[in-house]
């Protein structure tokens, strides 16, 4: 598929937006029930103008996306079907409602509407989460996409996110806290890891449909695509199959991996180990992960092969190897 | 419930683009406004096309049979492309089944055509919006036509009379007797989207190669065939 890079920036504002206000607002969650993690309120202040600025410079960049950016508001119209519509609804009123929690906050309003507000923030924003994951994860003609783990991997790549982007403000407001972040993106990064990992082999072992099943034929015949009918590439042929991407896919996925995984891992795991907590290590491991991810996201989209493909001949056929035997005993009634 | 469709007969289709041509024709004029192109006269043109028709050969040489598949929107019974639709732009018609974009509510996202597995629909860079095909609408409820033109563009057009156009709910309609008759069949039919476009199978013909035969007919092609025997 190609890539969309208003997409991948919508990932990465929003993740770091929600991910970042999950934590800050964890910390004043846990105040209720009297441990001492309140932060400074400036910490907090800068968190969530942070939160509200990356999720407004998300929607903007995702619009870039949109062939009709004015339009933009009528896909709050199908929300009982189209997880498109859910995303838009979700993330537009996380947005809205974050800031209702910011000023509540700020003007030290009273604690039950500032909770009310902060929960409710974290829910929307969760479930704005979950509609974008559900947007790939629901593709049943992506087949690299169509899986849990897309769900999955992907929330966790916004506690990722989150998680990094805290470590900083511990650093500077509450140094205490800096061991328990620390684990945190420890934990997230390498469930990330673990995750990408699944995700690459499964690639590999998804039973994928053929040509012969495309066109409903014998499946015991070769079938070649002689003539796309059409001289140049196509809309099908760009969108669905990114040729230069897919060429670069070799090179760009192992850097994806170092910078999203490896090298936060090290720094991080460095940091831990010898106690020795310098700012740049978290400043280079947040920055490696932004980077990564983007790359990791570039990745995601290039890596998903549409059924369409076929029609195209542009389809992987690693799939028909290992399914060969199967294929030949299904009953087929032969047509041609 | 109706079903607008086409049934198109793999045996008499001749890969002509005869139809292709007169969908853009009939479409870039029509209510339906320009069906553009990203360059449509440079150097490198980028077509939006409703309808186009791809060729495959199957079978292993010599005995291989080359066929024409003429693709547009299947109008499908369960369509995908629908539901996704965050603006509703998409949208299958109760009437009559044809599945449509309302161009004044697309948005460009482009999710519908992520959903059609059969790469039908295709996304306008010049009008932004998706397009596809349909079923010509726009000709087939048009009174102003004579009846027995009111088909679409690519039935009427088609010099090998491989296309039928009609309801496939119907059992008194042609196309649901050509399908019933001729063992129409469907693409991809285990996508689970029950397209309403249906495909007349061809009859299968065996050849036997004699050497011979080959070799008096043109000695080089004996050649041809030993050198793909040896893999050569
Ligand atoms: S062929 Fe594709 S665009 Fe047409 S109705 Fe079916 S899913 Fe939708
Ligand atoms: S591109 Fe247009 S028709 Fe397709 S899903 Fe988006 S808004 Fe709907
Ligand atoms: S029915 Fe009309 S729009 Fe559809 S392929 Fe035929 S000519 Fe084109």
């Amino acid at each position: 598929m190609h890539p969309p890079i208003s997409l991948i920036w919508f990932f990465l504002t929003a993740g770091v937006s929600i991910g970042l206000f999950t934590f800050t607002y964890f910390m004043e969650f846990l105040i209720l029930f009297g441990k001492n993690t309140a932060m400074p309120r400036q910490a907090v202040i800068i968190s969530l103008v942070i939160s509200l600025i990356l999720i407004g410079l998300g929607a903007i960049g995702a619009s870039f996306h949109l062939g009709h950016k004015m339009r933009a508001w009528k896909a709050i119209k199908r929300f009982h079907t189209s997880w498109l519509s859910r995303e838009a609804v979700f993330s537009g009123v996380y947005g809205f409602v974050l800031f209702l929690y910011g000023l509540a906050y700020y003007f030290n309003a009273n604690p039950f509407i500032q909770h009310s507000l902060g929960i409710l923030t974290f829910v929307l924003g969760w479930l704005s989460a979950f509609s974008t994951a559900m947007i790939y994860a629901s593709n049943k003609f992506v087949l690299e996409w169509n899986t849990s783990l897309t769900v999955l991997y992907y929330l966790n790549m916004y506690l990722m996110l989150g998680s990094s982007a805290f470590l900083s403000l511990t650093y500077f407001y509450r140094p205490e806290f800096i061991p328990t972040y620390l684990f945190l993106t420890f934990l997230f990064v390498s469930l990330g890891l673990a995750f990408r990992i699944a995700f690459n082999i499964r690639q590999f072992i998804i039973p994928r449909p053929t040509i012969n099943e495309a066109l409903n034929l014998p499946h015991n015949r070769p079938i070649r695509v002689l003539d796309t009918g059409t001289t140049t590439n196509n809309y099908c042929t760009e969108e669905f199959y990114y040729k230069k991407g897919k060429d670069l896919l070799g090179s760009v996925l192992p850097v994806a991996y170092i910078l999203t995984f490896i090298v936060p891992l090290f720094l991080i795991v460095y940091a831990w180990i010898t106690g020795n907590y310098n700012y740049n290590f978290f400043k280079i491991a947040f920055a490696s992960l932004v980077l990564g991810s983007f790359l990791e996201r570039w990745c995601f989209f290039v890596e998903g092969n549409h059924v369409q493909n076929l029609f195209y001949g542009l389809y992987p056929e690693e799939g028909y190897r290992l399914r060969k035997g199967y294929m030949e005993r299904k009953k087929t009634v032969i047509r041609l | 419930m109706a079903q607008f469709a086409l049934v198109i007969d793999l045996n008499t289709c001749v890969g002509c683009h005869a139809c292709a041509t007169n969908c853009k024709e009939w479409n870039t004029q029509a209510a339906f406004g320009p069906l553009s192109d990203f360059d449509p006269y440079g150097k490198e043109p980028q077509g939006v096309w409703y309808n186009r028709i791809m060729t495959y050969e199957m079978g292993e040489f010599p005995n291989t049979q080359v066929f024409h598949l003429p693709k547009s929107c299947l109008h499908c019974q369960d369509a995908p492309c629908v539901p996704v639709c965050p603006t509703g732009a998409s949208y299958k018609r109760e009437q009559d089944g044809i599945v449509l974009v309302n161009y004044d509510d697309c948005i460009g996202c482009k999710l519908c055509s992520w959903s059609c597995p059969y790469g039908c629909r295709e996304f306008d860079e010049a009008d932004k919006v998706m397009k596809k095909c349909t079923l010509c609408i726009d000709r087939i409820y048009d009174e102003s036509l004579p009846p027995e033109h009111r088909k679409p563009a690519c039935v009427l057009t088609c010099p090998a009379k491989a296309r039928f156009f009609g309801d496939i709910e119907d059992p008194n309609s042609e196309v649901y007797r050509v399908i019933k008759e001729r063992n129409g069949f469907v693409l991809f039919s285990d996508a689970g989207t029950n397209p309403g476009n249906h495909y007349l199978p061809r009859t299968e013909t065996k050849v036997h190669v004699d050497e011979h035969l080959l070799k008096h007919d043109n000695p080089l092609f004996l050649e041809v065939l030993r050198r793909h025997h040896v893999g050569g």
